[in-house]
Protein backbone atom coordinates (compact mmCIF):
# COMPACT_ATOMS: atom_id res chain seq x y z
CA UNK A 1 0.00 0.00 0.00
CA UNK A 2 1.44 3.50 -0.93
CA UNK A 3 -0.21 6.63 0.05
CA UNK A 4 0.68 9.93 -2.14
CA UNK A 5 1.95 12.76 0.15
CA UNK A 6 -1.48 14.01 0.39
CA UNK A 7 -2.86 10.97 1.74
CA UNK A 8 0.18 10.45 4.04
CA UNK A 9 0.28 14.01 5.67
CA UNK A 10 -3.80 14.53 5.84
CA UNK A 11 -4.31 13.34 9.64
CA UNK A 12 -1.28 15.88 10.24
CA UNK A 13 -3.03 18.66 7.87
CA UNK A 14 -5.97 17.86 10.25
CA UNK A 15 -3.97 17.75 13.42
CA UNK A 16 -2.27 21.16 12.34
CA UNK A 17 -5.43 22.71 11.20
CA UNK A 18 -7.34 21.98 14.46
CA UNK A 19 -4.60 23.11 16.36
CA UNK A 20 -4.63 26.79 14.47
CA UNK A 21 -8.36 26.59 15.30
CA UNK A 22 -7.65 25.68 18.64
CA UNK A 23 -5.42 28.72 18.58
CA UNK A 24 -7.58 30.66 17.12
CA UNK A 25 -10.38 30.30 19.31
CA UNK A 26 -9.53 31.64 22.32
CA UNK A 27 -7.78 34.73 21.58
CA UNK A 28 -11.39 35.80 19.16
CA UNK A 29 -13.03 34.56 22.39
CA UNK A 30 -10.07 36.30 24.32
CA UNK A 31 -11.91 40.07 23.90
CA UNK A 32 -10.56 40.71 27.37
CA UNK A 33 -13.13 43.38 29.09
CA UNK A 34 -11.79 46.22 29.19
CA UNK A 35 -11.73 48.50 32.60
CA UNK A 36 -13.60 51.40 32.12
CA UNK A 37 -12.19 53.84 35.04
CA UNK A 38 -15.31 54.83 36.92
CA UNK A 39 -16.68 51.48 36.81
CA UNK A 40 -16.89 48.28 38.82
CA UNK A 41 -13.06 46.64 38.32
CA UNK A 42 -14.10 43.44 35.82
CA UNK A 43 -13.59 39.93 37.83
CA UNK A 44 -11.92 38.38 34.91
CA UNK A 45 -8.94 41.07 35.12
CA UNK A 46 -8.49 40.33 38.41
CA UNK A 47 -6.45 37.06 37.72
CA UNK A 48 -3.88 38.91 36.17
CA UNK A 49 -2.57 39.88 39.47
CA UNK A 50 -1.50 37.66 42.97
CA UNK A 51 -4.81 35.58 44.45
CA UNK A 52 -5.21 33.12 46.94
CA UNK A 53 -6.43 30.60 45.42
CA UNK A 54 -3.90 27.28 45.56
CA UNK A 55 -4.96 25.73 42.38
CA UNK A 56 -5.70 29.29 39.82
CA UNK A 57 -2.40 30.42 38.47
CA UNK A 58 -2.89 33.64 39.98
CA UNK A 59 -2.20 31.73 43.38
CA UNK A 60 1.37 31.24 42.15
CA UNK A 61 1.84 34.73 41.35
CA UNK A 62 4.12 37.69 43.30
CA UNK A 63 3.56 41.20 43.69
CA UNK A 64 5.30 43.68 40.69
CA UNK A 65 9.05 44.57 41.29
CA UNK A 66 9.11 47.80 42.61
CA UNK A 67 9.30 50.99 39.86
CA UNK A 68 11.21 53.51 40.30
CA UNK A 69 10.41 56.06 38.16
CA UNK A 70 11.74 59.91 37.31
CA UNK A 71 9.75 62.56 36.54
CA UNK A 72 11.33 65.48 34.86
CA UNK A 73 8.57 68.14 34.61
CA UNK A 74 6.93 70.77 33.98
CA UNK A 75 3.68 69.10 35.51
CA UNK A 76 1.08 69.10 32.79
CA UNK A 77 -2.16 67.93 34.14
CA UNK A 78 -5.88 68.93 34.82
CA UNK A 79 -6.22 69.81 38.50
CA UNK A 80 -10.28 69.43 37.93
CA UNK A 81 -9.67 65.85 36.09
CA UNK A 82 -7.72 65.04 39.06
CA UNK A 83 -9.89 66.20 41.67
CA UNK A 84 -12.29 63.43 39.65
CA UNK A 85 -9.88 60.81 39.73
CA UNK A 86 -9.07 61.22 43.67
CA UNK A 87 -12.27 60.80 44.53
CA UNK A 88 -14.18 58.70 42.72
CA UNK A 89 -14.64 55.34 44.62
CA UNK A 90 -13.86 53.25 41.78
CA UNK A 91 -10.57 55.22 39.90
CA UNK A 92 -7.96 56.46 42.07
CA UNK A 93 -9.94 56.54 45.51
CA UNK A 94 -7.38 58.30 47.34
CA UNK A 95 -10.55 59.95 49.56
CA UNK A 96 -11.01 56.45 51.47
CA UNK A 97 -8.30 56.87 53.07
CA UNK A 98 -6.49 60.52 53.16
CA UNK A 99 -8.34 63.72 53.85
CA UNK A 100 -7.78 65.94 50.04
CA UNK A 101 -8.03 69.56 49.74
CA UNK A 102 -11.59 70.83 49.97
CA UNK A 103 -12.72 67.34 50.69
CA UNK A 104 -13.05 65.43 54.41
CA UNK A 105 -11.77 61.83 53.37
CA UNK A 106 -10.17 58.66 55.50
CA UNK A 107 -7.87 58.76 58.34
CA UNK A 108 -5.66 55.74 57.63
CA UNK A 109 -3.56 57.47 55.34
CA UNK A 110 -2.09 61.46 56.39
CA UNK A 111 -4.05 64.48 55.80
CA UNK A 112 -3.33 65.81 52.31
CA UNK A 113 -5.09 69.12 52.80
CA UNK A 114 -2.72 71.80 51.99
CA UNK A 115 -0.54 69.70 50.55
CA UNK A 116 0.37 72.32 48.12
CA UNK A 117 2.05 74.36 50.92
CA UNK A 118 4.34 71.65 52.07
CA UNK A 119 6.51 72.47 48.59
CA UNK A 120 7.21 68.63 48.47
CA UNK A 121 9.18 68.22 45.56
CA UNK A 122 7.40 66.63 41.73
CA UNK A 123 9.85 63.75 41.09
CA UNK A 124 9.08 63.10 45.14
CA UNK A 125 5.14 63.18 44.59
CA UNK A 126 5.18 61.36 41.48
CA UNK A 127 7.18 58.44 42.41
CA UNK A 128 4.82 57.79 46.10
CA UNK A 129 2.03 58.23 43.48
CA UNK A 130 3.54 55.75 40.64
CA UNK A 131 4.91 53.19 43.20
CA UNK A 132 5.06 53.62 46.77
CA UNK A 133 7.09 50.76 47.49
CA UNK A 134 10.25 52.81 46.54
CA UNK A 135 9.96 55.08 49.97
CA UNK A 136 8.27 52.83 52.21
CA UNK A 137 8.16 49.03 51.44
CA UNK A 138 5.50 48.08 53.78
CA UNK A 139 2.82 50.96 53.03
CA UNK A 140 -0.67 50.00 52.71
CA UNK A 141 -1.04 52.60 49.11
CA UNK A 142 -1.82 50.62 45.71
CA UNK A 143 0.60 50.67 43.51
CA UNK A 144 -0.67 52.57 40.96
CA UNK A 145 1.81 52.69 38.16
CA UNK A 146 3.01 49.21 37.95
CA UNK A 147 -0.67 47.52 38.19
CA UNK A 148 -2.12 50.35 35.95
CA UNK A 149 -4.52 51.80 37.89
CA UNK A 150 -3.96 55.38 37.11
CA UNK A 151 -1.79 55.95 34.22
CA UNK A 152 1.05 58.41 33.80
CA UNK A 153 -1.63 61.09 33.10
CA UNK A 154 -4.15 60.63 35.43
CA UNK A 155 -1.15 60.94 38.21
CA UNK A 156 -0.16 64.22 36.67
CA UNK A 157 -3.77 65.42 36.76
CA UNK A 158 -4.04 64.05 40.40
CA UNK A 159 -0.47 65.76 41.05
CA UNK A 160 -2.23 69.45 39.79
CA UNK A 161 -5.34 68.55 41.84
CA UNK A 162 -2.78 68.68 45.04
CA UNK A 163 -0.68 71.41 44.17
CA UNK A 164 -3.24 73.49 43.11
CA UNK A 165 -2.90 76.37 46.01
CA UNK B 1 46.42 30.65 59.80
CA UNK B 2 42.88 28.38 60.03
CA UNK B 3 40.30 30.20 60.57
CA UNK B 4 40.40 32.51 56.99
CA UNK B 5 41.11 28.59 55.41
CA UNK B 6 37.17 27.76 57.33
CA UNK B 7 35.87 31.20 56.64
CA UNK B 8 36.64 30.46 52.57
CA UNK B 9 35.26 26.83 52.71
CA UNK B 10 32.23 28.88 54.54
CA UNK B 11 32.09 30.80 51.80
CA UNK B 12 32.48 28.81 49.17
CA UNK B 13 29.67 26.21 50.41
CA UNK B 14 27.43 29.79 50.72
CA UNK B 15 27.98 30.30 46.86
CA UNK B 16 26.88 26.79 46.51
CA UNK B 17 23.75 27.11 48.33
CA UNK B 18 23.15 30.45 46.85
CA UNK B 19 23.12 29.00 43.03
CA UNK B 20 21.30 26.01 44.68
CA UNK B 21 18.37 28.59 45.45
CA UNK B 22 16.72 30.01 42.58
CA UNK B 23 15.59 26.65 41.32
CA UNK B 24 13.73 26.26 44.20
CA UNK B 25 12.35 29.59 44.46
CA UNK B 26 10.91 29.14 41.22
CA UNK B 27 8.58 26.33 42.78
CA UNK B 28 7.63 28.26 45.69
CA UNK B 29 7.94 31.86 44.61
CA UNK B 30 8.46 34.46 47.28
CA UNK B 31 5.26 36.43 48.20
CA UNK B 32 5.05 39.92 49.47
CA UNK B 33 3.78 39.88 53.13
CA UNK B 34 2.98 42.52 55.50
CA UNK B 35 4.80 42.65 58.24
CA UNK B 36 3.37 40.97 61.60
CA UNK B 37 2.99 37.72 60.43
CA UNK B 38 5.17 35.80 63.04
CA UNK B 39 3.26 38.09 65.55
CA UNK B 40 -0.10 36.42 65.17
CA UNK B 41 -1.08 33.90 67.79
CA UNK B 42 -4.25 31.20 67.95
CA UNK B 43 -5.78 33.33 70.93
CA UNK B 44 -8.11 36.81 70.92
CA UNK B 45 -5.55 38.01 73.53
CA UNK B 46 -2.89 37.84 70.72
CA UNK B 47 -4.66 41.33 69.82
CA UNK B 48 -2.54 43.15 72.49
CA UNK B 49 0.30 42.79 70.20
CA UNK B 50 -1.29 44.43 67.38
CA UNK B 51 -3.66 47.29 68.51
CA UNK B 52 -3.08 47.13 72.41
CA UNK B 53 -7.14 47.70 73.06
CA UNK B 54 -8.00 44.56 74.08
CA UNK B 55 -8.30 45.11 77.40
CA UNK B 56 -11.02 47.77 76.26
CA UNK B 57 -13.17 44.82 75.11
CA UNK B 58 -11.77 41.46 76.36
CA UNK B 59 -15.45 41.01 78.34
CA UNK B 60 -18.86 42.12 78.78
CA UNK B 61 -17.71 44.00 82.07
CA UNK B 62 -14.07 45.32 80.36
CA UNK B 63 -16.34 46.95 77.20
CA UNK B 64 -18.47 48.68 80.08
CA UNK B 65 -16.12 49.93 82.04
CA UNK B 66 -13.92 51.71 78.97
CA UNK B 67 -17.24 53.10 77.95
CA UNK B 68 -17.74 54.56 80.90
CA UNK B 69 -14.54 56.16 80.89
CA UNK B 70 -14.96 58.16 77.94
CA UNK B 71 -13.21 55.79 75.43
CA UNK B 72 -14.35 56.40 71.68
CA UNK B 73 -15.04 53.21 69.84
CA UNK B 74 -12.40 53.64 67.21
CA UNK B 75 -10.12 53.74 70.29
CA UNK B 76 -11.57 50.65 70.99
CA UNK B 77 -10.18 49.15 67.77
CA UNK B 78 -14.31 49.44 67.00
CA UNK B 79 -14.44 46.15 68.71
CA UNK B 80 -17.33 47.47 71.27
CA UNK B 81 -20.12 47.67 68.50
CA UNK B 82 -21.77 43.79 67.52
CA UNK B 83 -20.88 41.51 70.06
CA UNK B 84 -22.80 42.37 72.86
CA UNK B 85 -25.87 43.74 70.96
CA UNK B 86 -28.03 41.19 69.48
CA UNK B 87 -29.73 41.47 66.40
CA UNK B 88 -33.45 41.08 66.36
CA UNK B 89 -34.05 41.11 62.96
CA UNK B 90 -32.00 38.30 62.60
CA UNK B 91 -34.50 35.94 64.10
CA UNK B 92 -36.59 36.09 60.22
CA UNK B 93 -33.52 34.43 58.46
CA UNK B 94 -33.18 31.79 61.32
CA UNK B 95 -36.80 30.77 61.27
CA UNK B 96 -35.85 30.01 57.74
CA UNK B 97 -32.67 28.17 58.12
CA UNK B 98 -34.74 26.26 60.68
CA UNK B 99 -37.65 25.51 57.70
CA UNK B 100 -34.62 24.48 55.71
CA UNK B 101 -33.10 22.35 58.73
CA UNK B 102 -36.17 20.19 58.68
CA UNK B 103 -37.03 20.11 55.01
CA UNK B 104 -37.74 16.42 54.16
CA UNK B 105 -36.61 14.55 50.83
CA UNK B 106 -38.93 12.03 49.22
CA UNK B 107 -37.65 9.11 51.67
CA UNK B 108 -38.94 11.51 54.71
CA UNK B 109 -35.25 12.48 55.93
CA UNK B 110 -34.13 15.93 56.98
CA UNK B 111 -31.36 17.11 58.58
CA UNK B 112 -33.49 16.48 62.19
CA UNK B 113 -33.75 13.19 61.32
CA UNK B 114 -29.71 12.45 62.22
CA UNK B 115 -28.91 15.95 64.22
CA UNK B 116 -32.25 15.56 66.22
CA UNK B 117 -35.46 18.32 66.44
CA UNK B 118 -34.57 21.90 67.25
CA UNK B 119 -30.67 20.98 66.28
CA UNK B 120 -30.21 18.87 69.27
CA UNK B 121 -27.11 17.37 68.70
CA UNK B 122 -25.64 20.61 67.05
CA UNK B 123 -25.56 22.60 70.01
CA UNK B 124 -22.10 24.18 70.83
CA UNK B 125 -20.60 22.79 68.11
CA UNK B 126 -20.02 25.99 65.52
CA UNK B 127 -17.57 27.33 68.14
CA UNK B 128 -15.10 24.21 66.79
CA UNK B 129 -15.50 24.93 63.46
CA UNK B 130 -13.77 24.62 61.32
CA UNK B 131 -12.69 21.11 61.95
CA UNK B 132 -10.95 17.94 60.16
CA UNK B 133 -13.02 15.83 58.64
CA UNK B 134 -11.73 12.16 58.89
CA UNK B 135 -13.99 10.79 55.74
CA UNK B 136 -13.60 13.86 53.48
CA UNK B 137 -9.56 13.60 54.87
CA UNK B 138 -9.83 17.77 54.84
CA UNK B 139 -10.53 20.52 57.14
CA UNK B 140 -14.06 21.99 56.39
CA UNK B 141 -15.92 24.68 57.61
CA UNK B 142 -19.65 24.50 58.53
CA UNK B 143 -20.82 25.34 55.17
CA UNK B 144 -19.01 22.46 53.76
CA UNK B 145 -19.79 20.13 56.19
CA UNK B 146 -23.54 20.91 55.25
CA UNK B 147 -22.65 20.24 51.55
CA UNK B 148 -21.47 17.54 52.31
CA UNK B 149 -24.75 16.21 54.71
CA UNK B 150 -27.18 17.49 52.22
CA UNK B 151 -25.82 16.17 48.73
CA UNK B 152 -24.25 13.12 49.75
CA UNK B 153 -26.85 11.55 52.77
CA UNK B 154 -30.09 13.73 51.66
CA UNK B 155 -29.67 14.31 47.50
CA UNK B 156 -29.78 17.94 48.25
CA UNK B 157 -28.05 20.18 46.35
CA UNK B 158 -26.84 22.79 48.62
CA UNK B 159 -23.36 23.86 47.91
CA UNK B 160 -21.80 26.66 50.25
CA UNK B 161 -22.81 29.49 48.24
CA UNK B 162 -26.56 28.25 48.15
CA UNK B 163 -29.70 30.38 50.42
CA UNK B 164 -30.11 27.11 51.94
CA UNK B 165 -27.12 26.23 52.75
CA UNK B 166 -26.03 29.55 54.27
CA UNK B 167 -29.40 30.07 56.48
CA UNK B 168 -28.84 26.58 57.86
CA UNK B 169 -25.18 27.78 58.43
CA UNK B 170 -26.96 30.69 60.17
CA UNK B 171 -29.61 28.44 62.06
CA UNK B 172 -26.51 26.22 63.09
CA UNK B 173 -24.65 28.86 64.21
CA UNK B 174 -27.33 30.21 66.25
CA UNK B 175 -27.10 27.12 68.31
CA UNK B 176 -23.72 28.19 69.41
CA UNK B 177 -24.35 31.20 70.67
CA UNK B 178 -22.31 32.07 73.84
CA UNK B 179 -20.00 29.32 73.18
CA UNK B 180 -16.34 30.23 73.75
CA UNK B 181 -14.42 29.61 70.46
CA UNK B 182 -11.96 26.86 70.86
CA UNK B 183 -10.05 25.68 67.18
CA UNK B 184 -7.12 24.05 68.52
CA UNK B 185 -4.22 25.14 66.34
CA UNK B 186 -1.46 24.75 68.59
CA UNK B 187 -1.15 20.62 68.28
CA UNK B 188 0.65 19.28 65.53
CA UNK B 189 -1.92 18.13 62.91
CA UNK B 190 -3.97 19.24 59.92
CA UNK B 191 -6.05 22.05 61.49
CA UNK B 192 -2.75 23.66 62.74
CA UNK B 193 -1.38 23.47 59.35
CA UNK B 194 -4.38 24.95 58.04
CA UNK B 195 -4.07 27.91 60.33
CA UNK B 196 -0.69 28.59 59.20
CA UNK B 197 -1.66 28.81 55.42
CA UNK B 198 -4.02 30.81 56.22
CA UNK B 199 -2.16 33.38 58.28
CA UNK B 200 0.14 33.55 55.42
CA UNK B 201 -2.36 33.90 52.66
CA UNK B 202 -3.93 36.41 55.19
CA UNK B 203 -0.67 38.56 55.29
CA UNK B 204 0.14 38.19 51.51
CA UNK B 205 0.02 40.76 49.55
CA UNK B 206 -1.84 40.64 46.11
CA UNK B 207 -4.77 41.57 43.71
CA UNK B 208 -5.08 44.98 41.68
CA UNK B 209 -3.91 47.27 44.61
CA UNK B 210 -1.24 44.71 45.77
CA UNK B 211 -2.96 44.78 49.17
CA UNK B 212 -3.23 42.00 51.71
CA UNK B 213 -5.95 41.35 54.18
CA UNK B 214 -3.72 42.39 57.21
CA UNK B 215 -3.58 46.04 54.84
CA UNK B 216 -6.48 46.96 56.31
CA UNK B 217 -7.06 44.34 59.18
CA UNK B 218 -3.83 45.57 61.00
CA UNK B 219 -2.70 48.45 62.68
CA UNK B 220 -2.01 51.38 61.77
CA UNK B 221 -5.10 51.07 59.52
CA UNK B 222 -7.14 49.40 61.34
CA UNK B 223 -8.59 51.29 64.38
CA UNK B 224 -8.85 54.11 61.58
CA UNK B 225 -11.64 55.77 59.32
CA UNK B 226 -11.65 53.85 55.56
CA UNK B 227 -13.82 56.60 54.82
CA UNK B 228 -17.35 55.03 55.91
CA UNK B 229 -15.81 51.87 56.85
CA UNK B 230 -14.30 50.92 59.86
CA UNK B 231 -11.92 48.14 59.61
CA UNK B 232 -10.52 46.27 63.07
CA UNK B 233 -7.90 44.10 63.45
CA UNK B 234 -8.36 40.09 62.79
CA UNK B 235 -8.65 39.13 66.48
CA UNK B 236 -12.48 37.96 68.06
CA UNK B 237 -14.48 38.84 65.08
CA UNK B 238 -15.06 35.25 63.95
CA UNK B 239 -16.97 34.80 66.82
CA UNK B 240 -19.90 36.80 65.23
CA UNK B 241 -20.19 35.14 62.04
CA UNK B 242 -22.27 33.96 60.14
CA UNK B 243 -23.50 37.63 60.73
CA UNK B 244 -27.24 39.07 59.63
CA UNK B 245 -25.73 41.37 57.36
CA UNK B 246 -28.39 44.44 56.22
CA UNK B 247 -28.53 46.12 53.86
CA UNK B 248 -25.39 44.60 52.13
CA UNK B 249 -25.44 41.47 50.30
CA UNK B 250 -22.92 40.28 47.73
CA UNK B 251 -23.57 41.80 44.14
CA UNK B 252 -26.57 39.52 42.78
CA UNK B 253 -27.17 36.93 45.71
CA UNK B 254 -29.64 36.56 47.90
CA UNK B 255 -28.37 35.03 51.24
CA UNK B 256 -31.35 36.89 52.89
CA UNK B 257 -29.01 39.41 53.82
CA UNK B 258 -26.54 36.59 55.79
CA UNK B 259 -22.90 36.54 55.78
CA UNK B 260 -21.17 33.52 56.58
CA UNK B 261 -17.63 33.98 57.32
CA UNK B 262 -16.74 32.39 53.57
CA UNK B 263 -19.05 35.00 52.14
CA UNK B 264 -17.32 37.82 54.28
CA UNK B 265 -13.55 36.66 53.12
CA UNK B 266 -15.47 36.94 49.47
CA UNK B 267 -16.90 40.27 50.13
CA UNK B 268 -13.15 41.90 51.12
CA UNK B 269 -11.35 40.12 47.97
CA UNK B 270 -13.57 42.01 45.93
CA UNK B 271 -13.45 44.98 47.73
CA UNK B 272 -9.81 44.99 47.63
CA UNK B 273 -9.76 43.67 44.03
CA UNK B 274 -8.43 39.99 44.65
CA UNK B 275 -9.50 37.36 42.66
CA UNK B 276 -12.35 36.16 44.98
CA UNK B 277 -12.19 32.55 45.93
CA UNK B 278 -15.09 29.98 45.64
CA UNK B 279 -16.70 29.36 48.94
CA UNK B 280 -15.69 26.47 50.80
CA UNK B 281 -12.28 25.93 48.68
CA UNK B 282 -9.36 24.95 50.46
CA UNK B 283 -7.51 28.09 50.47
CA UNK B 284 -10.30 29.66 51.86
CA UNK B 285 -11.13 27.64 54.59
CA UNK B 286 -7.19 28.04 55.27
CA UNK B 287 -8.15 31.73 55.95
CA UNK B 288 -11.19 31.02 58.03
CA UNK B 289 -9.20 28.56 60.26
CA UNK B 290 -7.09 31.53 60.64
CA UNK B 291 -9.69 34.13 61.47
CA UNK B 292 -11.49 31.61 63.52
CA UNK B 293 -8.85 30.48 65.69
CA UNK B 294 -8.06 34.24 66.32
CA UNK B 295 -10.75 33.90 68.31
CA UNK B 296 -10.26 31.47 70.47
CA UNK B 297 -10.73 32.71 73.60
CA UNK B 298 -13.69 34.79 72.58
CA UNK B 299 -17.49 33.96 73.00
CA UNK B 300 -19.88 33.40 70.12
CA UNK B 301 -22.51 36.05 69.77
CA UNK B 302 -25.27 34.86 66.77
CA UNK B 303 -27.13 36.84 65.45
CA UNK B 304 -25.23 39.81 66.68
CA UNK B 305 -26.54 43.52 65.82
CA UNK B 306 -23.92 44.27 63.03
CA UNK B 307 -23.96 48.36 63.07
CA UNK B 308 -23.93 50.36 66.65
CA UNK B 309 -26.51 52.17 66.94
CA UNK B 310 -25.07 54.40 70.11
CA UNK B 311 -23.47 56.82 67.88
CA UNK B 312 -22.34 59.03 70.96
CA UNK B 313 -18.82 57.81 71.15
CA UNK B 314 -18.43 57.59 67.79
CA UNK B 315 -15.98 60.39 65.94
Amino acid sequence: MKFGFKQRYLPLLVLAGSLTVGAIAPSSAEEAPKWVPGEQYPRELLKNFPCHDYDLPCGKMTSPPVERVEFKGPLKGDAERGEKIATNLRWGNCIACHALPKHEGGSIGPSLKGYAHREMPLDYTYQRLWDVRFYNPNAFMPVYGPNKVLTDQDIQDVMAFLYTK
Amino acid sequence: MNIPRKLKLLAFGACLAAAALPASAEEYPKFDYMPGKELAIPHVSGDAKFSNTYQYWKDEKALEDAKKSGKMSHEMNYKDFRWAVKSFDAEGAIDIGRGYYNEKNAKGQSCASCHGAEGKKLKGIYANYPAYNKRLKRVVTVPTQIKACATERLGFDWKENTRQNTLIDFFVGSLSDGKVVKIDATSPGPIKASYERGRDLFFKRGGHFNFACASCHTPPAAGKYLRGQRPTTFFGDAAQYPIYHFPYSLPGDDFEYVFTLQHQIKSCQILSRIYPGEEGSPAMTDIEVFLKASANGYKMSVPVAEYNMDTSYLD
